[in-house]
């Protein structure tokens, strides 16, 4: 009976874990989202006065009185007028000539000044779903671009990119769901392979350790070999060669560690401070 | 006699592609064949991936590389050299007039366009532009490969999506 009931409440799963990981699934971030789309900045600032497209291209508003100024100002005309202006300032960032409509460059544009619009709109109104399908096709057609621009003129995508302020990430291999079992298992290795790097870097701080008594006993053995033949009239196979060699790699090695034992100081002063 | 021909085979020059990789010191080069289905009697595609030895960094992703056979395994892994980058990504020189090409035009011919519309201050010139990889891991994120993210960790990976 207990064990039943354990069973219910205790969910199991069948793995036994060997390790302790603490696995956090990411949040879901939708696809409309600036971090998501690559987009680094929101739309650019542009004053309520400022007048409509089309309207600020027109003689007579320039010497009209200011209530007619203000009928035609994109805090009046409305959102679609306004939407327009940051189209046009995007676009006139990157813009060949003037009657450049067409190239890679403007179409990216133009396409980045309706995805931020658009991703402005989610914001407000997030279940706007005619919105929310329409922004998700212009970030997949803008990425396209992209790709193919990056392809045949790498120095103009990195332009672009720097211009308009966007990201570009490539393809990953596979887009699939994200599952418990592969995270866990990602994890796993990140474990496995942290234990064994630490196990690799003790062991060679062991061995260079005993590097600086080994070397100084060298040396001391050296000189005792080259000090016995030289009394007992022997041959010398101790050249002075090899005594400075030693004498070399032993102020290498001591200058090494000192290194490490000022680096080792400062990570247990750190810690000290924590506590 | 086999032995002859596998060391005629190991001069080969293999002609491939240079492919995002998380190795630092070694490049990864696909290289495209064709396999024979008896059955169908039809040819499929099929690649290979070998890393390529490449001291100076000459190849990056997405150029087309010429590579050899190492006489001598340098790793287990690492068993050929990168000799010759043949046609860098989006930069790439036409063979025979000697000009330089964006997509199926020419360069000058792009500019000549531009002039004769009138130029603006925002146009983009190719020969004032630094030379690829100054956008490299800030803003272009294509020289290591992306995965789907699979845990919150502390530092955010880019190449994470």
């Amino acid at each position: 009976m207990l064990r039943r009931f354990s069973t219910i409440f205790i969910q199991n799963r069948g793995i036994k874990h060997q390790v302790k990981l603490k696995w956090v699934r990411p949040p879901y971030v939708p696809a409309y989202k600036p971090e998501r789309s690559g987009d680094l900045e929101s739309m650019p600032e542009i004053p309520p006065t400022a007048l409509g497209k089309d309207y600020a291209l027109s003689d007579e508003i320039k010497d009209a009185p200011e209530a007619v100024k203000k009928i035609f100002s994109v805090a009046h005309l409305g959102q679609k007028e306004y939407n327009a202006l940051v189209t046009k300032e995007l676009i006139d960032r990157v813009r060949r000539h003037n009657y450049d409509e067409n190239t890679a460059e403007t179409r990216i544009a133009r396409l980045t000044g309706h995805i931020r619009c658009l991703q402005e709109t989610m914001e407000k109104y997030p279940k706007n779903v005619k919105a929310k399908q329409t922004v998700q096709e212009l970030i997949d057609k803008r990425k396209k671009l992209l790709k193919y621009l990056r392809q045949y003129d790498y120095r103009k995508f990195e332009w672009l990119l720097e211009k308009l302020n966007i990201e570009y990430k490539g393809h990953p291999e596979s887009f699939h769901k994200l599952s418990r079992k592969e995270s866990l298992r990602k994890l796993t290795e990140m474990h496995c392979e942290d234990i064994r790097n630490k196990k690799l870097s003790d062991y060679r701080n062991l061995l260079e350790s005993q590097q600086g008594p080994f070397l100084k006993s060298k040396l001391e053995a050296l000189k005792f070999i080259k000090n016995e033949q030289i009394e007992l009239q022997l041959p010398v196979t101790v050249s002075d060669q090899d005594i400075k060699k030693v004498e070399q790699q032993l102020e290498e090695w001591t200058i090494k560690d000192q290194i490490k034992k000022q680096a080792m100081k400062k990570k247990r002063n750190v810690l000290m401070d924590l506590d | 006699m086999a032995r002859n021909v596998v060391e005629a085979a190991k001069k080969f020059l293999l002609l491939g592609q240079c492919v995002p990789t998380v190795k630092q010191n070694a490049a990864k080069i696909r290289v495209k064949r064709l396999e024979l289905d008896e059955n169908l009697l039809m040819y499929f595609r099929k690649d290979e991936f070998y890393y390529c030895h490449d001291p100076d960094k000459k190849c990056k992703t997405g150029d087309i590389v010429l590579i050899q056979a190492l006489p001598q395994k340098l790793t287990k892994l690492i068993t050929h050299e990168v000799k010759e980058v043949v046609y860098p990504l989006g930069d790439v020189t036409d063979p025979v007039s000697g000009k330089k090409v964006a997509k199926e035009r020419y360069r000058e011919d792009i500019e000549r366009e531009a002039e004769l519309y009138g130029k603006t201050k925002s146009t983009f010139d190719f020969t004032k532009a630094p030379p690829r990889g100054w956008q490299d891991g800030k803003k272009d994120f294509t020289s290591k490969p992306t995965y789907t993210k699979f845990h919150v960790f502390d530092e955010n990976d880019p190449y994470a999506i």
